[in-house]
């Protein structure tokens, strides 16, 4: 088990110094200049300090390794187009951008999986024929597409929920951890009620659209585990012992096709992040995706380095993060190691 | 008495829209204490029998029969539970691949836990349960000859090696004390010495605790050893059936005789490096089942006749289904008369 959170732990680490290579890498395939890029200010602006002197000799190698170490002190540079500290940009966007991500994977796991077993039990029957067809109609919606036609419908035509942005305008919360309920909750502010009520309003299009795809996914993964379980020799073994159906399923069929789903999922994450950055474009959402795009419109080049240092950081850590847990549950991986 | 009695047991899988009958009037019954052997060649229907007994078959797949009972009670007809009661109580399987077998990410111990019937539990609290259920495991894993029946407890599957796990299924098939036990290729695989041991545990057991063993096997040598009666299984129909021996010696068969010759330990009269007997070609896969006697185009003995599926005989103690049976035509020149045929 150490073992295998070693690896893991390595495995994470020289991926993110390959990932830190290539942005600093990205300084020099961006038109103009590499320091302006880098740091967002030209080197006659810049405060002079060793890593500066490292950048004017152009000792790259010297310059990377204090790259490195402003990375990690928090100095991350500053926009080239808005001038605003790029650290603490990112620190309110990507909270907004995982509280996204998170409600959307949480309502496509409740409803995909329990639905998953569901057809993979009553596999090749009308209720499973009904369900594949419909998600095979779900996972073939085009995001961007069915996020407009949310909108179309649901706040334009209805006018039942607010089309985009996060929170009305109408409710000051102050920032403090940077979700928007957490915001709320610890807030003194008079209406606390209504802003979280408003809150939630303005979250069920964007977690909607992007759940739609992932429930269709994991709907998919979910019921061919499901029925990949029940053609084993142990499921037969155990139905001639004379166990209750019910018995085996809870036993046996759930944890062995749960164990199954478990790291297909991690390959869906980097999916799931980029339905999200569109999604957060088209309603306003206001987190990392529709900031690092709107940086791309701008070639604000030292934004889009960060941005996506910091997005593809946070796809390899969960994605590293759930195959390690699927490790670790797993007993039947160790066979393997 | 007759335990398990099934008369022209008839499996039908649909592929590609067609049905096809993987195992064509079958007919099989087990007496108490009565170890029987079924034999035949992989892909024959062995395993598809065990399971049509044990009622684990898909359920598209269609099952027809004359007679499919235990002790009297047809097991088609039956609900679900108290089919279920019987497999639990009644009858028990063990497996061809253990490894197979049994479910990966659960503990050997919870497993066995489970396979424990409720009645054998007698304390009131989960704990003294727990312990009680570790007692038994712990009586039952030793019976079988498992030396660490600690680790045998703690492990998942794939960290015990073969054989353990297969002591490991019987002990497990045993411990709801059943009256006739399936053992579907119980030493596929195994070295002799393993494959020596779970036999004589077999024999012990018939001979000591009255069970009744369906012994599924190709093991000629094995089956030689502790088999009272033979039924002969050739793609999905039964050949021939009586005592072991009787059969042994004088196969009515084809097939039989073919089988028999086959293992060359059955003869000892073989000449050192001379070939072996060995019919031609391959047994048919269900998509190209022959009409009539499915042996029909390999059958060194076969005529026109043979494309119409031969009845069901008895003589004496024996049953055998061909049209020009060995052993019993006092006619000698039989093999001699069709020589001009072409086939």
């Amino acid at each position: 088990m150490l073992g295998t959170l070693g690896r893991y732990f390595n495995l994470f680490f020289i991926t993110l110094f390959i990932l830190v290579g290539l942005s600093f890498v990205l300084a020099f395939f961006f038109p103009g200049d590499p320091v302006f890029n880098l740091t967002g200010m030209s080197l006659e602006e810049l405060p002079t300090s060793a890593y500066t002197k490292a950048l004017a000799d152009e000792r790259w190698f010297v310059a990377f390794w204090y790259y490195v170490q402003s990375l990690l002190d928090g100095s991350w540079g500053i926009s080239t187009i808005t001038g605003l500290d790029l650290f603490a940009e990112i620190s309110t966007l990507l909270p907004a951008t995982i509280e996204l991500t998170a409600y959307a994977t949480i309502v496509a796991l409740l409803v995909g999986i329990p639905l998953g077993f569901w057809c993979g039990l009553k596999h090749h029957r009308k209720t499973d024929y009904a369900f594949m067809s419909i998600s095979m109609l779900m996972s073939s919606f085009p995001i961007f597409w069915l996020s407009l036609l949310l909108i179309l419908v649901v706040s334009l035509q209805l006018g039942w929920l607010p089309m985009s942005g996060r929170l009305s305008l109408l409710y000051d919360i102050p920032h403090y951890s940077g979700f928007i309920l957490l915001d709320i909750y610890v807030s003194d502010h008079p209406y606390r009620q209504e802003a979280l009520m408003d809150a939630l309003r303005h979250m069920i299009l964007p977690t909607l659209s992007v759940a739609f795809l992932a429930t269709a996914v994991f709907l998919r993964t979910t019921r061919r585990a499901v029925v990949d379980v029940l053609e084993q020799d142990y499921i037969a073994a155990a139905q001639t012992r004379g166990i209750p159906f019910w018995k085996i399923f809870l036993r046996h069929i759930m944890r062995n096709a749960l164990l199954a789903v478990l790291p297909l999922l991690a390959v869906q994450v980097s999916t799931l992040v980029t339905n999200v950055m569109i999604v957060e474009t088209i309603t306003e959402w206001p987190g990392i995706g529709d900031w690092l795009i709107q940086a791309i419109y701008e070639r604000d080049y030292s934004a889009i380095r960060i941005g996506m240092l910091v997005v593809s950081t946070v796809v390899v850590f969960v994605t590293l993060l759930i195959e390690c847990l699927s490790k670790l549950f797993d007993p039947t991986q160790e066979q393997f190691s | 008495m007759i335990l398990l009695d099934i008369r022209n047991l008839t499996l039908e899988i649909e592929s590609n829209g067609v049905l096809v009958k993987a195992l064509d009037k079958v007919s099989l019954s087990i007496c108490e204490k009565e170890i029987r052997a079924l034999v035949g060649e992989s892909g024959s229907g062995k395993s598809l029998i065990v399971r049509a007994i044990s009622g684990s078959l898909p359920p598209q797949w269609i099952i027809t029969a004359d007679r499919l009972t235990w002790r009297g009670q047809n097991l088609l007809k039956m609900s679900k539970s108290e089919r279920q009661k019987i497999m639990r109580r009644d009858i028990a399987v063990i497996f061809q691949d253990p490894q197979a077998a049994l479910d990966p990410s659960v503990k050997l111990g919870a497993q066995f836990r489970e396979s424990i019937p409720n009645e054998f539990i007698n304390s009131r609290w989960w704990w003294q349960q727990r312990a009680e259920q570790n007692r038994i495991a712990w009586a039952q894993l030793t019976r079988v000859g498992i030396k660490d029946v600690k680790k045998c407890l703690n492990s998942y599957v794939h960290e015990l090696p073969d054989d353990v796990c297969q002591k490991f299924m019987i002990a497990m098939a045993l411990v709801s004390q059943p009256t006739l036990l399936i053992a579907d290729d119980p030493t596929r695989g195994m070295e002799t010495s393993t494959k020596r041991q779970i036999m004589s545990l077999c024999k012990n057991l018939n001979r000591h605790s009255d069970l009744s063993i369906l012994f599924v096997s190709h093991d000629l040598l094995a089956i030689s050893s502790i088999a009272h009666t033979i039924t002969v299984l050739y793609s999905g129909q039964t050949v021939e059936d009586g005592p072991f021996d009787s059969v042994r010696r004088k196969p009515f068969h084809p097939y039989s005789k073919a089988l028999l010759d086959s293992a060359p330990s059955f003869r000892p009269e073989l000449q050192p490096k001379s070939p072996l007997t060995a019919l031609k070609g391959t047994i048919p896969t269900l998509q190209h089942l022959p009409i009539g006697c499915r042996l029909g185009p390999r059958c060194p003995r076969a005529q026109k006749e043979c494309v119409n599926t031969p009845v069901p005989r008895t003589i004496h103690k024996r049953q055998y289904r061909c049209h020009f049976p060995l052993h019993i035509d006092a006619d000698e020149n039989l093999d001699g008369k069709y020589e001009g045929i072409d086939v």
